[in-house]
């Protein structure tokens, strides 16, 4: 049995079944909101608040101009809790999804896309969020965020890829989300999210995100949008390794675990 | 098209675990040291050696006592359980009936819940929308279908989950023991559209207890003991051997 020739194929039927995906990952979102009052304006009311104070007090302490810190800052959040989700709520994917899984023998990848859907439309309405605070400044470039899309795309081919193991491992073992939340904890006081990459560059601290992966891939999405033009392109080839790795994991783990998905519900 | 059929050739599942966490720390000690701790895992065959054929137009009974593997092999039909040896190779649609009170969004209503069901069996949306009323009004379950399904009773579920599973084309058909659903009125109706809907399906694996159903509803009959096969041949036949080891009182076994 060629397990590669297996994946492609239900990577196939997957993409042909994106009328339940797109639906289920929405409804998702429509799960989480309802009988809210507000509803999905929670997301941009979080986001203000978060940035606003934490923007104010370190953009004081770092002594950052705050029109040109808070989009910054917002971006930077924005991107992190996409790729924070990715790696913690994702480990849930097959375990919400069991009543499907132990009924229909629909491919596995399904349950995963049905995630990327739900946490991009998050990652959406932030962006949402950016644009209105970047218009609030008068610092809403247009063609900044043309120029994103690249890493935008790149920056969901990460997630999807993470999404896929931490699906998988998070299903073999109960303990992932937890070691995961532990991690990203770490990471986001390290890498330039609430300061400046050129913070460290100053204190000869460069290594501290320079072997960082998670600043690559954040930095080709921001750079663009706060209105600096293109990202270098080493942060994009940066980038695109780290996927390529995280997808080559991907594979593995699917190999090695997708048809035992089903017993260890 | 190709030709539909059910091909199983010596079929085997094993269910394998551990009767702790299934956690980091045990997945470490079992790679450090598995062999001190052996003891805590176990392992089941549910299915052991299964070969057999169904092809297009056969009605096919599963019959045997309790944890015989009439379900596991029933999944393994509807390529949910992937065999652990041997090949299963399934062509055609399948439908599968199996859990009824599973595989809901708590939270959303009945409507989205039709919805959502009806695409998983394989519904287009267009299809879905003309046929919403008709399974609504199945259901009777009126306004109820505005409200959150967490507000339902096990038997709401059961008649919301049945109309959606009964309102479409089916191939190939699989159904476990669904008969008991819902209150005497429902109940009779749901045999009604079921006795239809089984009428539909070109293949047909109906996995029972009841010999009047099977020998109603199913020309060949197969008997599993302990998940392999023990018999398999024209319903009559079958049930009269079933019944004649199966009526000797044990005090193990549970009554059918």
């Amino acid at each position: 049995m060629s397990g590669a020739d297996h994946l492609f194929h239900d990577a196939y039927t997957s993409a042909r079944l994106w009328r339940i995906w797109t639906f289920l990952g929405l409804q998702d979102i429509k799960t989480r909101f309802r009988r809210s009052f507000i509803g999905p304006l929670w997301i941009l009311l979080n986001l203000g608040v978060f940035v606003g104070s934490a923007g104010l007090v370190y953009g004081a302490i770092l002594g950052q101009p705050i029109d040109a810190f808070l989009p910054y800052l917002m971006t930077g959040f924005v991107i992190w809790a996409y790729l924070l989700s990715s790696l913690t709520e994702a480990s849930s994917t097959f375990i919400v999804a069991e009543g499907y899984i132990k009924q229909f023998s629909y491919p596995k990848e399904i349950y995963l896309l049905r995630a990327l859907v739900s946490s991009t439309s998050v990652l959406l309405i932030g962006f949402l969020a950016i644009i209105l605070m970047q218009i609030a400044l008068g610092r809403f470039f247009a063609l900044g965020w043309l120029l994103a899309l690249p890493g935008i795309v790149l920056l969901m081919t990460v997630v999807l890829g993470h999404i896929t193991i931490s699906a998988y491992l998070g299903t073999r073992f109960r303990d992932w989300p937890h070691a995961m939340a532990g991690l990203m904890q770490m990471l986001f006081f390290v890498t330039p999210i609430m300061f400046p990459a050129k913070m460290l560059n100053e204190r000869n601290l460069e290594f501290i995100y320079l072997f960082n992966p998670l600043y690559y891939v954040i930095d080709i999405v921001r750079h663009p949008i706060i209105g600096e033009g293109i990202a270098p392109l080493s942060h994009y080839f940066a980038a695109a390794a780290y996927a390529l790795l995280v997808w080559s994991a991907a594979f593995i783990v699917v190999r090695r675990l997708d048809h035992r998905v089903v017993f260890l519900l | 098209m190709s030709k539909l059929a059910i091909n199983l050739d010596g079929v085997g599942v094993r269910f394998s675990g551990s009767n702790s966490s299934n956690g980091l720390k045990d997945w470490a000690i079992d790679r450090v040291g598995g062999r001190l701790r052996r003891s805590r895992n176990y392992k089941i065959d549910a299915l052991r050696g299964v070969s057999l054929q169904i092809h297009s137009g056969e009605r096919v009974g599963l019959i045997g006592l309790n944890g015989a593997g009439k379900s596991t092999l029933l999944k393994v039909m509807a390529k949910i359980y992937p065999p652990t040896t041997g090949r299963a190779l399934i062509r055609g649609h399948v439908c599968p009936m199996f859990e009824f009170a599973t595989g809901f969004e708590m939270n959303q209503t009945g409507w989205d819940n039709i919805r959502i069901r009806a695409l998983l069996l394989g519904m287009s949306p267009a299809e879905i929308e003309g046929k919403l009323a008709e399974i609504a009004d199945f259901t009777e379950l009126g306004e109820f279908l505005d409200y959150p399904v967490r507000t339902y009773s096990a038997g709401m579920f059961i008649r919301l989950a049945f109309a959606v599973s009964t309102s479409i084309n089916p191939e190939i058909l699989l159904i476990d023991e669904v008969m008991g659903a819902g209150d005497i009125k429902f109940a009779d109706k749901a045999k009604r559209r079921m006795f239809e809907f089984m009428e539909q399906g070109k293949i047909l694996v109906f996995a029972s207890h009841s010999p009047t159903l099977l020998q109603s509803m199913c020309t060949r009959t197969i008997w599993l003991d302990r998940g392999a096969v023990r018999m398999d041949g024209p319903t009559a036949d079958v049930l009269a051997s079933y019944t004649h080891v199966n009526a000797q009182p044990s005090p193990t076994e549970q009554c059918a």
